[in-house]
């Protein structure tokens, strides 16, 4: 059904084309791009902010005359639901091939194993996959048509904490000295701080004064917390992934007076600026909080942002958004520049890429797209964000922020 | 293996996989060929599955256990050691064996409802443990030389045709436990577990055997499943869904029988993913309340399943034929008996049992010769029943000692001591209630027959002997009380003991139907069968037995042939109370 009034709509537009400009060159026609999100599952509001952020920039493209090299080609967005398994990722990447033989390339999808299992697919079908997912897995395989516009799991686990001390020197004028930890014992946390334990925070000048793992849920931070005011540590890493042990920590804090950034805290990942956490927890209780992601909201990008607010309803951009908006410009300059909707084209020219201005380099810090050989962007820095006054916003790279750090001075 | 085979379910097996690898060939691309696969993947891990929980009763809520575990196995091999999964997929089948030995030990302390909350915590566990141990994601790395060796291949039908492979084997498999005593055990298990022990049945070593065979099928499934996701992560292979899906299909498509597995996964697995499909476009996430709607009304309309709704509706159920008068059917019994050697067959000294506080039988002691019909009689919670318990196994005596032809029967379950030669009935009968007689009879049977052959010619001289050849075929569940006692004696017989303990073999007959019962025991020691006979009501028994002991509160309050008991007074006044006993003393 859904395929013959898609190929109903292509007739016509084909038609009109035809009837309205004769003259055209015969090679316009429609370039379609993908994304490949969970749209139904736990991670069903993720895919829908990718999702948005996607098919903003498509939109952006056609009004702003499509694919120049292409005669002015518009191009259709194919989305995908990964649900929520590999098994559901990778039947999807099947469907969306044989669906759409025209399919230029694609990004997605979100949960990194989801994205293993799809690029699985569309490396074998030799299609051009971009993906936000963190885990090294991914460019680690030897495939030819990936690429990573995020910092890796194990670049970001390594880059974290010099760059926390770089954003503590900005603000204060000096290094930390001392450090906390607080996390529950599931995956991302427990891989985030294996290095910083094993010898990683000792060779950068800093002392772990208390370091509590908790099994989620949480009953009552109480203990926990009153450990870290004994020991008050310089920074706290609170590495949570939980909403209900996020609240729990963060109003424990508040209640023993280090709230509101007056102890710098610290999560990790996206999902720690999401609109819905705001919802959930409130300003208040956020304010101060910082996280680590691969981006955020740059400076530079105020305009793009309040299109986007505009268009979406959404309050600000979050990283899914951004990114999967940066990916498709990605796809639109190679095929812009490949002149072509030919995939094995299209990839050899997203391989040689190196932009450092125009909308899909301004999507990342760094502000340059470029891929090394295994497919992972070059010089891809981490970004801290903190929550201000219910909005969380770029801190760090300094050259980036969109505000100026909220940081203790002491 | 083959032999228990029925050439046409072999045909059926091979017919159904050639025409699925067709289909394989006519789907116009890679997405259907992928669907075509995972279809008789789940319908391996559900074959699998239904081996253990649909035959013996025993629900598993924990399957992912096994299927993740393979699915790791084979994963881990080939990326840590460069294993080929040609191999590891076998390994990972034996791992699962042994995992299903490792759970099956501990966990069949437990019944009912509580065996499947404890199967539900085995792969909650081991997604903590893959977590802990940093297996979190991973993926199996592609092979670009010798892809094949690593079971990797361009054309996606490669892994359909593997994939049909290992669902023939596993329904060839499930066919032959179907067909042999294996099966009849779990099937005795599944609906009578105490009855089944009584009458031979190693209950512990069927279920045993079972869960080792399922966790192999299921860890081979699994290993599959990875080669053709080329990822595994915790929650995609230990994960609830995966469990649910174990008891889904099968429960779905006709739970205990050899084809439901594969009618759930040939209806289930294609609708989920078309409603993704279809529905999910414009309300995401709206394909998971479709499908769990279609299986709730599915479950309403046909809640044994799929197979058996079709088959009622192609045959409905006959019911079963009119009771035949058979008591002309008796038969002499066999004549290979040996003529009964004198002296005790078995010893009770001592025989003591407490239930706490309550001391439900003390200090009983009495011989039993070898030929001789003995009726333990006494009032109601005399302890009668738990006499009898204590001598075939089910309750360990607290004090005394137990002797059959010399042995002690100390600390020996149920199932050995009937391998000894003891049968039982129990007071309520206890039958196999799906199976026909012939059945029920024949699981009493596979106790002393090395083979099926032998051990279906003994259950139809059992049957002779009791007189219910022309009923063999009927269900038992269909049964007069009257056919139940003669079918649960013969099912005692069939195992050919030399000393049948019968509980309260007249309860519940009338009064022609009793005679004729007590014609068939009159005629066991003929056979060389020593009869030891439970019952309340002495009536009927005075006829029948050679001596009497009777009981009263636990204690041995009399013994002696049925004109000495019935004479003694305090029998009369067990029976009758004192008073009764006072005011008849001098008349």
């Amino acid at each position: 059904m859904t395929i013959s009034r898609r190929h109903l709509g292509t007739l016509t537009a084909a038609a009109g084309l035809g009837l309205a400009a004769p003259a055209l060159r015969a090679q316009t026609r429609e370039v379609v791009f993908a994304m490949a999100s969970p749209l139904s599952g736990p991670w069903a509001r993720l895919g829908e902010l990718s999702v948005l952020g996607a098919r903003f920039a498509v939109d952006e493209i056609n009004n702003t005359g499509g694919i120049r090299t292409l005669g002015g080609a518009q191009v259709r967005l194919a989305t995908v639901d990964v649900g929520d398994s590999p098994e559901k990722a990778k039947t999807a990447a099947e469907r969306l091939l044989s669906q759409e033989p025209q399919l230029v390339g694609g990004a997605g999808a979100y949960v990194s194993s989801f994205t293993l299992a799809v690029t699985e697919v569309t490396e074998r079908a030799r299609v051009p996959w971009l993906t936000l997912s963190y885990s090294d897995l991914i460019t680690n395989r030897g495939f030819r048509y990936v690429y990573q516009t995020s910092p890796t799991a194990d670049e970001q686990a390594a880059g974290a904490l010099p760059t926390i001390i770089e954003l503590a020197r900005a603000a204060t004028g000096r290094a930390p000295q001392t450090m906390g930890i607080v996390m529950d014992n599931t995956a991302s946390p427990v891989s985030f701080t294996r290095g910083l334990r094993a010898g990683g925070a000792e060779r950068l000048g800093i002392r772990i004064v208390v370091d509590e793992t908790f099994t989620p849920p949480l009953s009552d931070a109480g203990p926990v917390m009153q450990r870290v005011r004994a020991a008050r540590p310089d920074i706290l890493l609170l590495l949570p992934t939980a909403i209900p042990d996020i609240k729990l920590t963060l109003e424990k804090i508040n209640e023993i007076g280090l709230g509101r950034g007056r102890l710098p805290i610290i999560n990790n990942g996206g999902p720690m600026g999401s609109p819905d956490l705001l919802r959930l927890l409130g300003p208040n209780l956020l304010e101060g909080a910082m996280f680590i992601t691969a981006t955020w909201g740059l400076k530079g990008q105020e305009e793009l942002i309040a299109r986007f607010r505009e268009k979406t309803g959404e309050p600000w951009m979050t990283q899914d958004s951004i990114s999967n908006y940066g990916h498709m410009m990605i796809l639109r300059e190679a095929v812009e520049r490949a002149g072509t909707t030919d995939r094995e084209k299209v990839n050899d020219t997203i391989r040689a890429l190196d932009l450092t201005e125009g909308p899909a380099a301004n999507a990342y810090p760094g502000r340059r797209v470029k891929f090394d050989e295994r497919g992972r962007r070059v010089g891809a820095p981490l970004v801290i964000a903190q929550w201000q006054n219910g909005v969380p916003v770029t801190i760090f790279p300094t050259e980036s922020a969109m505000a100026q750090p909220n940081w203790p001075r002491r | 293996m083959a032999r228990l085979l029925p050439p046409r379910t072999l045909a059926l097996i091979l017919g159904f996989c050639l025409a699925w690898l067709a289909l394989g060939f006519i789907v116009p691309n890679r997405y259907y060929q992928l669907l075509l696969t995972l279809v008789p993947i789940w319908a391996v891990l559900g074959v699998s599955w239904n081996l253990f929980s649909g035959y013996s009763g025993l629900v598993s809520f924990g399957h992912a256990a096994f299927f993740g575990l393979g699915a790791y196995a084979v994963t881990l091999m080939l990326v840590k050691f460069g294993l080929t999964p040609w191999f590891g997929i076998p390994l990972a089948a034996l791992l699962g064996a042994v995992a299903g030995l490792a759970i099956g030990g501990p966990t069949f302390r437990l019944r009912g409802i509580y065996f499947a909350l404890a199967m539900l915590a085995y792969p909650l566990m081991l997604t903590y443990l893959f977590d802990w141990m940093g297996l979190q994601e991973v993926s199996i790395p592609l092979q670009r030389e010798h892809a094949a060796w690593f079971m990797q291949f361009q054309d996606p039908r490669a892994y359909l045709a593997i994939a049909l492979g290992l669902l023939a084997l596993s329904l060839v498999v499930c066919a032959a436990v179907e067909n042999s005593r294996f099966g009849m055990s779990l099937l005795a298990i599944k609906q009578n577990e105490l009855a089944a022990e009584a009458a031979g049945v190693d209950t512990r070593a069927w279920k045993l055997r079972a869960i080792a065979l399922s966790g192999a099928i299921a860890a081979a499934a699994g290993g599959l499943y990875a080669m053709v996701l080329l990822v595994v992560t915790p929650g995609s292979v230990f994960g609830l869904v995966v469990s649910a899906e174990a008891v889904i299909l099968p429960m779905f498509g006709g739970a205990g029988t050899l084809w439901g597995p594969v009618i759930g996964a040939v209806i289930l697995v294609p609708l989920a993913e078309t409603l993704r499909a279809e529905f999910g476009q414009f309300l995401p996430g709206i394909h998971g309340v479709l499908y769990g709607l279609a299986i709730i009304l599915v479950i309403l309309l046909a809640p044994e399943g799929l197979y058996w709704k079709i088959r009622d509706m192609r045959t409905p159920r006959k019911a079963a034929p009119a009771a035949t008068p058979t008591v002309t059917a008796l038969m002499p019994a066999a004549a290979s008996r040996q003529p009964a050697p004198h002296g005790a067959l078995l010893e009770v000294s001592g025989l003591g049992k407490n239930f706490g506080g309550v001391a439900a039988v003390q200090d009983v002691s009495f011989t039993v010769p070898h030929g001789e019909i003995l009726g333990i009689i006494g009032p109601n919670g005399a302890g009668k029943t738990t006499l009898f318990n204590m001598l075939n196994g089910i309750v360990p005596p607290s004090a005394g000692e137990l002797r059959f032809e010399g042995r002690s029967l100390a600390g020996l379950r149920p199932n050995a001591i009937c391998r000894l030669g003891i049968g039982r009935t129990f007071q309520v009968a206890r039958a196999f209630e799906r199976m026909t007689i012939l059945e029920n009879v024949l699981v009493g049977a596979f106790v002393s027959h090395r083979t099926d052959a032998d051990a279906r010619g003994a259950a139809r001289r059992a049957l002779a002997q009791v007189g219910l050849v022309d009923r063999a075929t009927a269900i038992s569940g269909d049964l007069t009380m009257r056919d139940l006692r003669l079918m649960e004696l013969a099912r005692a017989l069939a195992g050919g003991p030399r000393l049948v303990l019968l509980d309260e073999p007249l309860a519940g007959l009338g009064a022609g139907e009793t005679d004729e019962l007590i014609a068939v025991v009159r005629r066991l020691p003929e056979a060389g069968i020593t009869v030891v006979i439970i019952e309340h009501t002495m009536q009927a028994m005075v006829g029948l037995v050679d001596r009497f002991v009777v009981l009263d509160q636990g204690r041995l309050l009399a013994e002696g042939t049925p004109a000495e008991v019935t004479r003694k007074p305090e029998v009369i006044e067990a029976y009758l109370g004192r008073k009764w006993a006072l005011s008849h003393a001098g008349g």
